[in-house]
């Protein structure tokens, strides 16, 4: 990218970026910071509540980034480098966890392994008292490795196979050559998966919730102190402890990158396969990845059977009755639809050109930028809705739809994961590609879409799947925003659950979950065919 | 699900008698000037339009409350926001303070209303129908009115009750000492639940605020407790799955999980604690004619008489009779319940609660 | 030429250059942090020249090349086109496209789009862009190629891709960063005579930057030598080679003999270097002044010698007595290692299938027209820089 001074588009999209994250990321929570005011932080420090949340936050982080990281790993392995069987069913098994509306699927866990749960319980006879430490680190081994696997897998997947199949040929075994070579060469990818799992597991509301029980971290602690006691000032307190938290983290990261440079696309093409992994591993693979799937599909297929029968798990006679609720709730499925979508395509987009403006950049203070792009990740959902609520409520902007308002809080919450995607990808593609298309006559813009975009298609397609599930299943973002004419599938469940209605809840949850799924499936179809239509494209 | 037919009949039976009642008693108040408070209601405008009521109720209450509302009320359109989480709804209306968007926030416990009242949120008002609830249930500074009581009692595993704690129903909350109940019961977590803390809250106005029994009595229950769940609802849940034994929690939330499980009861001890659920109007709200006219409607014995139908609430008025089943304010013994002092000694009595039983 | 110092400032140019000087580099600094990777550089390139930037990596000849592109901006310094200043041209403007090392071809694109990506970009209407590109193809030996995909290509035709994509758009110039050190050694003799006979059918300039001297030699009108950030001397190859300004510069591009000596008789442009008994006259080149008695050396092509029987001697030679320490059979030549007064000589003796092999006592012959004075850099001057 030449100098922005030169190329004025360049610089403007870069003023347009910079805007709008300061407009939509740091104004919110600003204004969400200084809430409490010197005081209310006097107060609420000094209160020293905080300090136990503090340290389970810090534990289950550590625990749970690292079985989530290791497990995504070797997930994304077992997709991009074995030859095992049924890869399109653990590729989609493998974002359901992420499809996991609030409450509902956590409830499921209990109901499979809790102390009379079905499979602890009734099946092997153990009574294992999950709500508490053990139970948070593995509902969110599970709920947040697709994360890791997601970024993990699109870095393997644009690794250089040449190299690995050099290290082959010089005599190494594949052990050596995953150790020496193919490790090494997804670092900043892996910087990156551990980085946003770790964040997204500080930020996580939902599992604490409902499996913590007491081992109380500060976002069930801010959720407590708002929704139990209306207590506003000490809640964005926990959540400024949380956003200093994503500090430490992002610093951590940036010596964990060390300004190693990667590149493993280069401007020279190969036609080499990856070499062969042996047979034994394809099997481990195959294993280890079923095993995730089966406890992954126990949880939902419960959901279903949840749905179709009267009163789970007491009264199992079976009954479409609950569906009703779809028909009559279909205002906020349709509402999700199109929230998520919007939502997704423009997250996705925003996040490879903001990648592109840092990564390729060589202007001051891109760090910066670089750092509040992955500060929403560190955000509870409750407290970035809670942000625009505040900051956006004005009578003069009396007039901005809140169904726009619901989305953009969407795009801008989820940018992280899509933007880390991009960034990883942009290191593996080496400048000169870049540099070609420029002198070649292509603008910095143009060869960002031209030649960036299509190499970036495994980054936008995280972005946009990402940011598409989690605004498809967040209930905190809109929890202060949404309208009777602009609610969401998750309020309604929220509401259903809130009612005791179990049946209702896992129907609509089927509901939510199915049409994403399904418009996850249909646009990934449509996506196959414009990519053959690019190839072809004179 | 609850018969259909028998609501629709019963609707209409409502909209007659209770148009006539907002016509006669209900007085609507003036188009107040903003800053006015405490208008003297006058018989002038009718009240009509549009009103955004942010509702804390159950979503099973929600649709057919403001059907009964609007039968009631010919004119007035209602948009209703659902969240049946009081905190939520008081920290939205503390948010959109600059614009507000909501004209009348309905359920929830009244000290969600009062913080509202006290930061001047709200638009003071004393509806005529007040005149029908006893003092202890409305606010002096009349920020906000109750309507309902929630009264605290115990969920029971049946089953599990009967198998291995011998069946009978805890009469007080010191029934819940015994050493049968060890690694059975659960309470929602005090941190993050209201419930929670009205149940440490109860048992320091039982023993007439001596913290010291109190925190004994906390400390003796935590032996028994097996975890303390993240929210109310779900305690509910567990007991209901037989995770676990019993739990104590909302006696109405308590009987509308048992119309779906019958395999759960309910206990209340003597000297429970209560909430008192209220209504209030929103200050800067653009319609106050109907907001009022909506807070006059919610406190007539037929809407008194709805919401126990359809929440197994116990209304304020005492002319209203409990659900079938539901304790009432006189059938139980309620503890000197001393709601300002829960809410400023609420940081302090947890923190001491946590030392006490060393989390 | 002005007066200078090996490693000066002044411009380095081919004759009648800086008149009609297609690109002009003036004073170019560039800094990476505290290291000056590109140190005051000025040279200047006459219009449809093949002119080079030769030296080893990390002499800052790719950092010069990619501020000529736009990729990098100089810290000081002007780059001048075809008159203007373009320091402020955005790179996609300047009209100098690019060849890279590891050919940066779109792996997204076939042959055909990768092509003809840059008229693609420029607005050239289809029917156009498409007889462009297969002409381009034609040109390039890639008929039939385009609807390849970039990962189906061998290296040598995927580098044809890169020349072709970068000669579609006619540029001003075209710049080359070390195109062809990816190929196998046959691959890349044979690619060198065609990229040769492309620039001389195109008339255009090219800007070519190698670490490889026989390369160099073999294309240029032109070569710059650089090393440290600096330009050691420019000129045309035969200059470059036979009239090296420095022992860097010597020893840089092929073998050299760099025989310490003591200059005497210095006269104008003509000195006597002594070394041993032998004293050999030579000329001074342009630029360059020796101070009696000063110490300086003797250099001199391996090629540039004979062998012969000990004891003989001929007219216009110098003899020296030395013995074969060693040979080395090179295919093209002979070499070999004479010991010379206790110090080795490197001796080439074309068509080795000839002769008879040397041994034992030899006579080495040199013609003092053929050897060349070197004045080494003093530390003081090592450091003005």
């Amino acid at each position: 990218m030449t100098s922005l001074r030169r190329e004025p588009s360049l610089l403007l999209a870069l003023l347009v970026v910079t805007g709008l994250v300061l407009l939509f990321i740091v104004y919110p929570q600003v204004r969400v910071v200084a809430t409490p005011g010197g005081s209310g932080y006097a107060d609420f420090f000094s209160g020293g509540s905080w300090v136990r949340p503090l340290q389970n936050s810090l534990s289950v982080t550590a625990l749970s980034t690292t079985t989530a990281v290791l497990l995504g790993f070797v997930y994304a392995y077992a997709m991009v480098y074995t030859d095992m069987r049924g890869k399109p069913f653990f590729r989609l098994v493998g974002i359901l966890p992420l499809l996991s509306p609030p409450f509902v699927v956590a409830a499921a866990y209990i109901l499979l392994f809790g102390p009379r749960g079905i499979i602890t319980y009734h099946v092997f006879g153990q009574s294992p008292n999950i709500l508490g430490l053990f139970g948070i680190w593995g509902v969110q081994t599970i709920a947040f490795f697709p994360f890791s696997y997601q970024l993990i897998a699109d870095v393997l997947s644009r690794s250089d196979a040449r190299l690995e199949q050099a290290a082959r040929n010089l005599g190494a075994g594949p052990w050596q050559v995953f150790r020496s070579v193919t490790l090494p060469l997804t670092r900043p990818g892996l910087g990156a998966a551990i980085l946003t799992t770790a964040i997204y597991v500080l930020e996580d509301f939902g599992n604490p919730a409902l499996i913590g029980g007491l081992y109380t971290v500060l976002p069930t602690q801010a959720y407590g102190l708002i929704s139990g006691f209306g207590d506003l000032s000490g809640a964005a307190a926990v959540s400024t402890i949380l956003l200093g938290l994503a500090l430490v983290i992002y610093v951590a990261k940036l010596r964990l990158d060390g300004g190693r440079q990667y590149v493993t696309v280069s401007g020279k093409a190969s036609s080499i396969p990856r070499p062969p992994v042996p047979r034994w591993v394809s099997w481990a693979a195959f294993i280890a990845c079923s095993l995730c799937a089966l406890v992954i599909l126990l949880v939902y297929g419960t959901l279903v059977v949840s749905a179709l029968t009267l009163a789970f798990p007491t009264n199992l006679g079976f009954t479409t009755q609950h569906f009703e609720y779809v028909g009559a709730h279909s205002l906020s499925l349709r509402n999700t639809l199109v929230y998520g979508l919007v939502a997704a395509t423009l997250s996705g987009i925003f996040a490879v050109l903001a990648a592109f403006l840092v990564e390729r950049g060589r202007w001051r203070g891109r760090r910066v930028l670089d750092f509040l792009l992955i500060m929403p990740a560190a955000v509870p959902g409750l407290f970035f809705g809670l942000g625009y609520a505040t900051a956006f409520n004005e009578q003069w902007l009396d007039w901005v739809d809140r169904g726009a308002l619901i989305t953009i809080s969407m795009i801008f919450w989820n940018i992280p994961v899509g933007y880390q995607a991009a960034v990883a990808g942009l290191r593996q593609i080496d400048r000169s590609i870049d540099e070609a298309a420029t002198s070649l006559g292509a603008s910095g813009l143009r060869t960002f879409r031209d030649v960036l975009v299509p190499m970036l298609g495994g980054s936008v397609r995280v972005g946009f799947t990402t940011t598409f599930v989690r605004a498809v299943t967040t209930l905190s973002v809109v929890i202060f925003l949404f309208t009777t004419q602009s609610t969401t599938a998750t309020i309604t469940i929220f509401q259903l659950v809130g009612d005791f209605n179990w049946g209702g809840a896992t129907a609509f949850t089927v509901a939510d979950v199915g049409m994403a799924i399904i418009a996850l499936v249909v646009i990934a179809v449509l996506g196959r065919g414009r990519v053959s239509l690019g190839a072809a494209r004179g | 699900m609850t018969p259909q037919l028998d609501r629709r009949s019963f609707l209409k039976a409502m909209g007659i008698v209770t148009a006539a009642a907002a016509c006669g008693g209900g007085g609507a108040g003036a188009p107040a000037p903003a800053t006015a408070t405490g208008a003297a209601p006058t018989a002038a405008a009718k009240p009509s339009g549009r009103i955004s009521v942010y509702s804390a109720l159950n979503e099973s209450t929600n649709n057919q409350f403001v059907a009964a509302f609007k039968a009631a009320t010919p004119g007035v359109e209602v948009d209703l926001l659902p969240l049946a989480a009081a905190g939520e709804l008081q920290t939205r209306i503390k948010a959109e303070k600059a614009s507000p968007k909501a004209d009348v926030f309905i359920g929830g416990d009244s000290s969600f209303h009062d913080g509202l009242g006290k930061d001047g949120l709200l638009e003071t008002y004393e509806s005529p129908a007040a005149s029908a609830v006893a003092k202890e249930s409305k606010d002096p500074n009349k920020n906000w009115t109750g309507f309902y009581f929630g009264i605290f009692g115990i969920v029971m595993n049946t089953d599990r009750v009967n198998k291995e704690v011998g069946g009978a129903k805890p009469t007080s909350w010191d029934d819940l000492l015994d050493p049968k109940w060890k690694g059975k019961l659960i309470l929602g977590s005090p941190i993050t639940t209201g419930g929670g803390y009205i149940f440490i809250a109860t048992q320091v106005f039982r023993f007439n605020k001596d913290e010291a029994k109190a925190m004994d009595y906390m400390k003796r229950f935590h032996a028994n407790v097996a975890q303390y769940p993240g929210t109310s609802p779900q305690a509910i849940q567990l007991v209901s799955q037989g995770q676990f034994v019993a739990a104590p929690n909302w006696a109405h939330d308590i009987l509308t999980e048992k119309v779906k499980n019958p395999g759960i009861d309910l206990a209340i001890p003597k000297g429970t604690g209560y909430e008192i659920g209220a209504v209030s109007v929103i200050k800067g709200t653009k319609n106050p004619v109907a907001a009022k006219a909506f807070v006059d409607w919610v406190l007539t014995k037929e809407a008194g008489e709805l919401n126990v139908k359809l929440s197994n609430r116990v209304s304020v008025r005492t002319d209203v009779p409990p659900a079938p089943g539901a304790p009432t304010l006189t059938s139980v013994e309620l503890v000197n319940y001393d709601r300002d002092w829960a809410a400023a000694n609420k940081d302090r009595l947890l923190k001491l609660w946590q030392q006490t039983v060393g989390i | 030429m002005a007066d200078g110092q090996p490693g000066s400032s002044a411009p380095e140019v081919l004759p009648g250059a800086a008149e009609t000087a297609h690109l002009r580099v003036d004073n170019v600094t560039k800094r990476f942090g505290a290291a000056k990777a590109v140190d005051n550089v000025s040279f200047a390139i006459p219009r449809g020249a093949f002119a080079t930037l030769l030296g080893p990596s990390g002499c800052g000849k790719t950092t010069t090349l990619r501020m000529i592109a736009g990729f990098y901006d100089p810290d000081e310094g002007d780059i001048v086109l075809s008159g203007k200043r373009i320091n402020q041209l955005p790179a996609h403007r300047r009209g100098t496209a690019m060849v890279f090392q590891d050919y940066a071809l779109f792996p997204h694109m076939t042959v055909k789009d990768n092509v003809g990506y840059g008229l693609r970009v420029a607005g050239v209407p289809g029917k156009e862009r498409e007889r462009r590109v297969a002409e381009t193809l034609e040109f390039v030996g890639l008929g039939g190629l385009g609807h390849r995909w970039p990962n189906q290509l061998s290296g040598g035709q995927q580098q044809r891709v890169a020349v072709g994509r970068a000669l579609v758009v006619r540029p001003q110039i075209l710049l080359l960063d070390e195109p062809l050190s990816n190929l196998d050694a046959k691959l890349r003799e044979s690619l060198r005579w065609e990229m040769r006979e492309l620039q001389q059918q195109l008339r255009m300039t090219f800007i070519y930057v190698t670490h490889d001297q026989d390369e160099a030699l073999s294309l240029s009108d032109w070569i710059a030598v650089m090393n440290q950030g600096r330009v050691e001397q420019a000129g045309t190859p035969w200059e470059i080679y036979y009239r090296p300004r420095t022992e860097f510069l010597a020893d840089f591009v092929g073998a050299v003999n760099l025989v310490p000596a003591i200059a005497r008789d210095v006269r104008g442009a003509t000195a006597v270097l002594a070394f041993g008994g032998a004293r050999v006259p030579v000329g001074l080149p342009p630029g360059v002044s020796v101070r009696e008695d000063q110490e300086v050396r003797l250099s001199v092509r391996p090629e540039s010698l004979w062998l012969a029987s000990a004891g003989a001697t001929a007219q216009g030679m110098i003899s020296l007595a030395g013995t074969v320490a060693r040979r080395a059979f090179l295919g093209d030549i002979m070499r070999y290692w004479i010991n010379v007064d206790g110090r080795e000589w490197i001796v080439d003796q074309a068509d080795p299938g000839a002769g008879v092999a040397f041994e034992g006592s030899v006579s080495l012959m040199l013609r003092p027209e053929r050897a060349h004075v070197i004045v080494p850099a003093t530390p003081a001057e090592l450091s003005s820089g």
